[in-house]
């Protein structure tokens, strides 16, 4: 039986926490990969504050970022880093939906994250919940200094 | 040591990222999106529904929209799409293809609704209706099919007929196909216009893109800044219209 010690037992509730973020973020990107970009591209140019001049090429590389730093989360692959990006991210949507609001007094009525055909439907202000619970959990995950159930851990064992 | 350790991390994210970069390619290409032939009006034979077709079938820009009548972006469309009959007179044919979304509760029945009129002939009427009352009838907190029935009439529609249509399932079945039409096209927001295999989604990438785009097919030169022509790009939200 493997025995863990004290940090390991913490870290187990983080696991989760880093599974979870990894999954959703890797779900995302993978739905707006497999779809057409314009897909997003139109998702995105809904939220008005965006300008239009980079909207093409944020929409071509968003889905990956989102894939493989999700991939790399679950895996636990740099997961400091990851959780960072990730933060970032998370954090930015907040910051992005809540300047629509304020600058536009509107918002659109489905936040773009998920394409039609997927299986999570959520409304702007869902995602600034939801996100801003990402953001925190990702911090926290950056902050830990050994991530011991993962592929970095892994690495640096000793053959 | 460390070194060691270092590259054997460097060279397992290398290959993981590799493989991800692989598997999406991958399955990418085994999802080809996928392209109906174009729709003829005349002596065409319909597999479902009726086609909602306005324009002349000589008209060398075909363009194909995937709507909601409950989507509030959805409302910025019909003033832009008539500026463009305008424009281009006799060149423009545009068909219309039923997209309820999951996401709001109404829009099968406003899809119903004008899929009836349709049957009468007053499909491009009554989707005028829908959108310049849609803060009517999408907050409803029932089913807002006695408003629809009121717009039918004040068009002029045999209520008998409209009422029987509202109750065929064979009706909805036929949105439900063109739905599903979409969803091979990979359709996930409304609206979503093709010209050919191009795709615009979103009244602000139509406005931005689609006018240069049907120039281009007309042999025209591009247009600096299409999106200046008309406002509101997207229309404020309803209360309690996005469901």
């Amino acid at each position: 039986m493997i025995r863990l010690n004290q940090e390991e037992k913490t870290y187990r509730v983080l696991f989760l926490g880093r599974l979870l973020i990894g999954l959703v973020f890797a779900y995302s990107g993978f739905i707006k990969l497999m779809e057409p970009v314009e897909n997003f591209q139109g998702g995105m140019a809904a939220y008005e504050v965006i300008p239009y001049a980079v909207i093409p090429f944020l929409a071509r590389v968003i889905p990956w970022i989102e894939f493989i730093f999700g991939v790399f989360l679950i895996t636990g692959y740099l997961p400091r880093l990851s959780a960072l990006v990730l933060a970032g991210m998370s954090w930015s949507f907040v910051l992005l939906i809540l300047y629509t609001r304020l600058v536009t007094g509107a918002l659109p009525s489905n936040c773009g994250c998920f394409g039609e055909g997927s299986l999570i439907h959520l409304k702007p202000l869902q995602v600034v919940v939801m996100d801003v619970f990402n953001t925190i959990i990702a911090l926290r995950l950056t902050l830990v200094k050994a991530h011991p159930f993962g592929l970095s851990a892994l690495l640096k064992r000793k053959s | 040591m460390k070194i060691d350790i270092r590259l054997r991390s460097v060279l397992a994210g290398l290959l993981l990222v590799a493989t991800l970069v692989e598997i999406i390619l991958f399955m990418k290409s085994r999802r080809p999106v996928f392209v109906p032939p174009l729709p003829h009006v005349a002596g065409a034979s319909v597999s479902h529904g009726s086609l909602k077709v306005r324009g002349p079938e000589t008209a060398p820009v075909k363009i194909v929209e995937y709507s909601d009548f409950q989507c509030p972006s959805c409302r910025a469309v019909p003033p832009y799409l008539e500026s463009l009959f305008k424009s281009y007179p006799g060149k423009i044919q545009l068909t219309f293809k039923h997209f309820p979304l999951n996401s709001h509760q109404w829009s099968i029945y406003a899809h119903q609704a004008a899929e009836c009129m349709n049957r009468q002939g007053k499909f491009w009427l009554y989707q005028d209706t829908l959108y310049s009352k849609q803060v009517e009838w999408a907050p409803s907190k029932v089913a807002p099919v006695e408003i629809l029935a009121r717009y039918a009439k004040e068009l002029g529609a045999d209520m008998t007929r409209f009422g029987a249509c509202m109750a065929d399932v064979a009706v909805a079945r036929d949105i439900y196909a063109e739905k599903d039409e979409g969803n091979k096209r990979q359709v996930s927001a409304t609206p979503t216009f093709f010209l050919g295999e191009k795709r615009f989604v979103g009244p602000k990438e139509m406005l931005e893109r689609g006018d240069n785009a049907f120039r281009q097919v007309l042999g025209l030169p591009p247009k600096p800044s299409a999106a200046k022509k008309v406002e509101p790009l997207v229309p404020k939200p309803l209360a309690g219209a996005a469901k």
